[in-house]
């Protein structure tokens, strides 16, 4: 997006600019773990008690979604959701650039993903009754339904990357078309200039994209960054839910 | 597998993509980058009217079971969100197809 983007104003030379703001995030996502975690209290105070119930909500919704037993995946869920709602909260900042608004650190999760709940699933039921996922409820069924199955597998990895690149990469555009149109309102006003109209113009231009800006847009991005990590941490569990549960689950009704 | 899970998820975090280099964008000369514009915003346009359509009979459903079963609203809310989230995902596709003819251009 360099054509229509400005860089961020701290690059490393070298370094592409999503490896350099991972690493900031990872420093944010560090210290934040550290503050919370140097003085363990029975009672929790300030930051500890902050991320306490940061991880009480990812653990209620693992409970939700995959059960008791799924709170051993705590630390791969919540390290991706953390690190994904970082991601895109500082590409909110000006002057930074977003991690998780680069195809490359999407997909990078969104393959450890694919893994990671393949694993889990050959893990939890061996590998035989794993490949039974594949064949459908019906044996008769199978040489359709595992060309099938292949294809939802392999599109996982696909729209989770694609999703949260695409929502991010679009709001960004979608910021730097105003931040644009806010340049051509100040080109009327120019063209204009000296004269009574280019003010008005101008200034009445300029007031309505500053408070469309603020109020709208600014607002409805920290909405989606939220709204994103959320639906890519909640498809993971869904993921894992569905690969640990047994085959005959599926084939139970009929 | 906790431990494998806590390294899998540093990888993750320590080196995201540097094996996939970014390719500069480089001006289209001749007639297909003009379409390639006009092709972008109405693919874009379409997407998003006909996204639009399917979230709104999807919300529309939900609000209705939410009125009828306050009780089940936040699970009912849960598989709505999820559930615009797929359909979304389809005018994502359309986005990033939009924005590799505008931006990559593979055919000039």
């Amino acid at each position: 997006m360099e054509a229509i983007e400005h860089p961020p104003i701290f690059t490393l030379p070298g370094i592409p600019d999503h490896v350099t703001y991972t690493w900031l995030v990872m420093i944010v996502l560090t210290v934040a773990a550290f503050a919370a975690s140097r003085n363990v209290a029975l009672v929790p105070r300030g930051v500890q008690n902050f991320m306490e119930v940061v991880l009480e909500q990812f653990l209620g919704m693992i409970d939700d979604v995959i059960g008791h037993e799924g709170r051993r995946f705590l630390p791969l869920i919540a390290t991706l959701g953390l690190f994904i709602l970082v991601g895109n909260l500082i590409s909110l900042v000006p002057g930074l650039a977003g991690p998780t608004a680069n195809l490359n650190t999407t997909a990078a999760c969104a393959l450890v993903v694919f893994f990671a709940y393949h694993v889990i699933g050959i893990r939890a039921q061996g590998f035989g009754n794993y490949l039974k996922h594949f064949m459908g409820p019906v044996p008769a069924l199978a040489p359709l339904m595992i060309p099938i199955e292949l294809i939802s597998h392999l599109a996982r990895p696909l729209s989770l990357s694609l999703r949260l690149f695409g929502n991010m990469t679009g709001g960004h555009i979608l910021l730097a078309i105003i931040f644009f149109l806010m340049g051509l309102d100040g080109l009327i006003g120019w063209a204009l200039s000296g004269s009574a109209p280019g003010a008005i113009v101008g200034g009445i231009g300029a007031l309505v994209m500053i408070v469309f800006t603020v109020g709208f847009l600014f607002p409805l991005k920290i909405l989606v960054s939220f709204l994103q990590a959320f639906i890519f941490v909640m498809l993971t569990m869904l993921y894992i839910a569905g690969a640990i549960e047994h085959a005959e689950h599926h084939s139970g009704h009929h | 597998m906790r431990r494998s899970l806590f390294l899998a998820g540093a990888a993750v975090l320590a080196f995201p993509g540097l094996a996939l280099a970014q390719q500069a964008a480089t001006p289209a000369s001749g007639w297909v980058g003009p379409f390639g514009v006009l092709v972008a915003g109405f693919a874009m346009a379409f997407a998003a009217g006909l996204c639009a359509l399917g979230q709104g009979r999807a919300i529309a459903a939900a609000v209705e079971a939410m009125a009828r079963q306050p009780g089940a609203a936040a699970r009912i809310q849960t598989a709505m969100i999820i559930g615009l989230a797929l359909i979304e995902s389809l005018a994502i596709y359309v986005l990033v197809v939009a924005m590799i003819l505008l931006f990559v251009q593979p055919i000039r």
